[in-house]
């Protein structure tokens, strides 16, 4: 089978992560960044730097688009315009509009679109909608989802707090995985808290409260946080009811390896990096396998709930979302 | 390469007939010959059932010269499928619980020896990534020198008889790999019937090792009643510990349809990495996981631990 081509555009942590990951799906990777970084990062795993977004997609099937998030939209719609199909780190857009307008021009151009949201990989949010999905919970009741994470460099940007600033990132896990596992959102409350306008420094604290209902009844609880210290970098928990019991989980539990009373140095095991399944399942749909388990129905809704809660936030008033369609 | 499953009294041979079947390059045969007349779970039945070539007897697998066997016979047929399968020249894949003495395993070993073939024990969590981390970390000297060892392999009550043969064998290979094969010098244990259905077949088992370059090692093998884990085993160092659980809960919570607690596993699909690996062997002439000198090792400690347990007294074992 040909090579996967793919233009990732960005040089950032998560382009990083992402080059990684295509790799070890086996893709080829050309790298563009209009920070000046694409060499080095490029040189470091053995891909190409090339010069400008237009060599990028030339020729490429698909696009990893990893910039900030005001620079998505236009990515985006030169890739769709050269039938490059897109791979697009989270959130999709700054606004539900773009968002709109992005799934709208793949949808007339026939061009897969797939963002990344990378927790619907990690093994404990799989087997959550696994468990779901073969009916083993039943019909769903109330959930509680709870995402925490230390940031570890200042933030750069320009959100504003009424666009949800800091907290749409954190807010997107929680929310993406509510509705994969219940559906639709019809109604969205929110409270945030904090100085969560961009540019914010490293460690910002700010609170995203979230109270979701879903067009099925069931109902959930997002609490999304920037915590002040790295300890832990990272908590996930979740707590999901139905009429077939609960399914519970909390990154804290320990999996197959922990050292305790002592210091691990770099000891460590993790599997595989949720990326890597990630990447791997999005190459093989692009290379004409079976669809991957999140599409472009997915990032926008994601969008969409993400807005809706900066809104609330911001009015005070929660948020009806009626169910539409991409025209 | 040609594969034959040798028996399906043991409740993993579907599993290995299932792994082995999907795999490529693998050309399977099962037999079955010993199975009770009309058990739909056993036998031609389950062969046609899983779609996979079937042979009535012992002579027809090994006339069709099977490069490798997985044997999931009942324990007491071990040695005499070994033996053939060693004269044959099939490498050797054997699943627990051992043969029932440690003189049977070692005409296991020599037979496989004889027939310059590769033995190994199916203890799927030997073969895990994880684990060999954890043998890395250790090396690499992540917890210091290495001095007491403590681990548990619990399971529900049920097929497999006492809860010492079945389940300790599973600990002491994770032990025998960090330990680089150091043999126990004295094996002390206690057991219980208190869950158990039949008399005189242990339900709890608790057995303390020591090995000769001075580790100490505990384990509980028993029954429970919670839900099905995997081997765990803590490596306590001067330093630090480290903590290997073959099976960790991924998700908890309540399940209604069965009135009883959730628990999906975490990690992988161990019983796919050992047949991969196991296959893989074949052309590398590597592999990985506990070969007859450590099945040995471990049936000598599972023997000791039952005189003792019967004696009330620490048992030496010799050179």
């Amino acid at each position: 089978m040909r090579q996967l081509e793919v233009a990732l555009i960005g040089a950032g942590l998560i382009a990083r992560l992402h080059l990684q990951a295509w790799i070890a799906a086996g893709a080829a990777v050309r790298v563009h960044s209009d920070d000046g970084r694409a060499a080095d990062l490029a040189r470091e795993f053995g891909a190409t730097a090339v010069g400008s977004l237009a060599e990028a997609l030339d020729g490429a099937d698909a696009v990893d688009i990893c910039t900030p998030t005001g620079s998505h939209h236009g990515i985006a719609l030169a890739a769709i315009a050269r039938g490059v199909g897109v791979v697009c780190e989270k959130p999709l857009a700054a606004t539900t509009a773009e968002a709109e307008e992005i799934v709208a021009a793949a949808e007339r151009a026939g061009v897969r679109l797939y963002p990344a949201h990378d927790v619907r990989f990690a093994p404990a949010f799989a087997r959550l909608h696994e468990l779901v999905a073969a009916g083993r919970l039943g019909a769903g009741s109330v959930a509680r989802f709870l995402v925490s994470a230390y940031h570890p460099r200042p933030w750069t940007g320009h959100a504003s707090a009424r666009s949800g600033g800091i907290l749409t990132d954190q807010m997107l896990h929680g929310v993406d995985l509510a509705y994969w596992i219940f559906g639709d959102v019809v109604r969205v409350h929110a409270y945030y808290q904090g100085e969560i306008a961009t540019p914010a420094p490293q460690g910002a604290v700010a609170a995203g409260t979230v109270v979701l209902t879903h067009a099925s009844g069931a109902l959930s609880q997002v609490v999304a946080r920037w915590t002040a210290t790295p300890k832990p970098p990272v908590r996930v928990a979740f707590h999901v009811s139905g009429t077939g019991g609960t399914v519970t989980y909390d990154s804290e539990w320990p999996q197959e390896v922990r050292v305790v009373d002592g210091e691990a140095g770099n000891f460590g095991y993790s599997g595989e990096l949720p990326f890597v399944s990630e990447m791997r399942e999005f190459a093989e749909a692009f290379a004409g396998g079976p669809e991957p388990r999140l599409g472009a129905r997915d990032a926008l809704a994601a969008v969409r709930i993400t807005q809706a809660a900066a809104e609330s936030a911001w009015t005070g008033r929660a948020v009806e979302l009626p169910i539409k369609e991409v025209s | 390469m040609k594969v034959a499953v040798l028996s399906f009294a043991h409740e993993r041979a579907e599993t290995y007939v299932r792994l082995l079947r999907d795999l490529p390059g693998v050309d399977l045969v099962t037999a079955d010959p010993d199975a009770p007349p009309g058990d739909p779970a056993r036998g031609r039945a389950l062969a046609d059932r899983l779609g996979v070539t079937y042979l009535d007897d012992w002579d027809e697998v090994f006339a069709s010269m099977p490069d490798a066997v997985v044997v999931t016979s009942e324990a007491d047929r071990h040695v005499e499928l070994i033996e053939r399968s060693g004269e044959a020249e099939a490498h050797v894949l054997c699943e627990y619980p051992l043969a029932t003495s440690a003189k049977d395993v070692k005409a296991i070993m020599d037979s496989c020896d004889m027939g310059g073939v590769r033995l190994r024990f199916a203890s799927p969590a030997y073969f895990s990534e994880a684990f060999a981390a954890v043998r890395r970390g250790i090396a690499e000297g992540v917890v210091g020198t290495l001095t007491t060892v403590h681990g548990s392999y619990t399971t529900r009550p049920g097929a497999g008889g006492g809860a010492l043969r079945a389940n300790l064998p599973y600990l002491l290979d994770l032990v025998d790999a960090v330990l680089g094969g150091d043999p126990a010098e004295q094996v002390y244990a206690q057991t219980n019937e208190a869950l158990s259905a039949e008399p005189g077949v242990e339900s709890a088992a608790v057995v303390a090792v020591r090995y000769r370059g001075g580790v100490v090692a505990s384990f509980d093998c028993s029954h429970s009643l919670a839900a099905d884990g995997g081997p765990a085993v803590t490596f306590v160092g001067d330093r630090a510990s480290v903590e290997y659980d073959a099976c960790p809960r991924l998700l908890g919570g309540f399940d209604a349809a069965t009135g009883d607690e959730r628990r999906e596993p975490g990690g992988v699909d161990l019983y796919s990495v050992m047949v991969k690996d196991f296959v893989a062997a074949f052309e590398t002439e590597q592999g990985n996981g506990p070969d007859g000198a450590a099945g040995l090792r471990a049936a000598r400690i599972v023997e000791a631990a039952y005189e003792s347990a019967r004696t009330g007294q620490p048992v030496h074992l010799g050179r």
